[in-house]
């Protein structure tokens, strides 16, 4: 990283940077929530569908949220810091779209307020064998109104339970899509995240003719 | 969290070091913590601590219209000035637009650290932050991501 080697170097228009060029302008950032518990194949998912290799950004957790995790061997230390997965599709010059992979347990619900705030909507991933991993995050979006999607990820193409007995055990609204993608595939998740953007179209659409 | 005290002659105050130069080749000069084997959890702490040196102690006060995927740019009519290596970093960044997530990500710095550091350099006029008009994204603007996603293969 070049800053680790330039001390001194004075930040100027035109002195950092190739050529001084100006900045082009900014496209519209959306972006989709992807939530599920640990190795559901939240990464695989953002993976499949991203132009970059995920990035990984990193959030503190708070001592408040601390406390169901594991203390194990580090209970002197009162932050954990969790790393959250995330992708980008370039729409078009002027419009981005950012997936965002956050973990679906409630001990992670402290960062879901920031990430939902002016998102599309969500692709809730479920493995049938712990499909309880799923309900916080399920939960959330019904309570903050999100369009959400349950997309059961099919590991081999196998499923335990069918779609049907998956909707019956998260006792979800009708209207909630609960679907099968395989993570793996980047057609499979663009048509889960189609569904999502269905969702979403359609809120908008409401909202749009109720306050004209 | 209980911190060492600095005056305490059986812990003296160390300097931290950020996680990646800790990871990198020693040879390269990096500082190396002494061996000690009766603390180990003051290598634990001052880690810790690294974010709030770097953001002055401040934790929060967040601008809330700075969001993960806010686009950043670099304010092109700023004038010279002396900034921290993290805020360096962050304006390097961003000749082209970036997201915030992106910048924590590219530079390793923890979300909420980013967060501030942008609000700062917003403040200070370095950074150009493009917040958007209306929060919640519009019909047509749905139907062209949809539009998009539909194209790829």
């Amino acid at each position: 990283m070049d800053y680790e080697q330039s001390p001194d170097r004075i930040v100027g228009t035109a002195a950092v940077g190739s050529g001084g060029a100006r900045p082009k302008k900014a496209p519209v950032p959306v972006k989709i929530i992807v939530a599920g518990g640990f190795g559901v194949g939240k990464t695989t998912t953002v993976g499949a569908i991203s132009e970059i290799s995920p990035l990984t950004t990193e959030a503190e957790m708070t001592s408040a949220s601390v406390g169901i995790d594991d203390p194990g061997q580090a209970t002197a230390k009162t932050t954990t810091t969790i790393a959250m997965d995330f992708g980008v599709l370039t729409i078009d010059q002027t419009l981005k779209l950012y997936i965002f992979g956050t973990p679906g347990q409630s001990r992670f619900a402290f960062m879901w307020d920031d990430l939902i705030k002016g998102a599309l909507g969500a692709l809730v991933v479920v493995d049938t064998n712990r499909i309880d991993d799923c309900y916080p995050a399920v939960d959330y979006f019904e309570r903050a109104g999100l369009p959400f999607v349950v997309g059961v990820n099919t590991f081999n193409g196998q499923m335990s339970y069918s779609l049907d007995e998956v909707r019956w055990a998260l006792a979800v609204r009708e209207d909630v899509p609960v679907l099968s993608f395989d993570a793996r595939f980047r057609g499979s998740v663009r048509d889960a995240l189609l569904v999502v953007l269905d969702q979403a179209l359609d809120k908008a659409i409401r909202q749009k003719s109720s306050y004209p | 969290m209980t911190y060492p005290d600095p005056d305490d002659p059986a812990h003296p105050a160390r300097p931290s070091v950020r996680p990646f130069l800790q990871s990198g080749p020693l040879s390269a000069g990096g500082y190396r913590p002494a061996p000690r084997e009766e603390e180990p959890p003051v290598v634990e702490q001052s880690a810790a601590l690294r974010p709030f040196v770097i953001t002055s102690g401040r934790t929060d006060g967040t601008d809330p219209d700075i969001g993960m995927e806010t686009q950043v740019t670099v304010n092109p009519t700023a004038g010279p000035v002396r900034l921290s290596p993290e805020m360096r970093a962050i304006v390097g960044l961003c000749f082209e637009p970036v997201s915030v997530a992106e910048i924590s990500a590219r530079l390793r710095l923890h979300l909420g650290v980013t967060r501030i550091l942008v609000g700062d350099l917003r403040a200070a006029g370095q950074l150009d932050v493009h917040v958007l008009d209306n929060e919640t994204p519009d019909p047509e603007t749905i139907m062209r991501v949809i539009r998009g996603l539909r194209a790829i293969t």
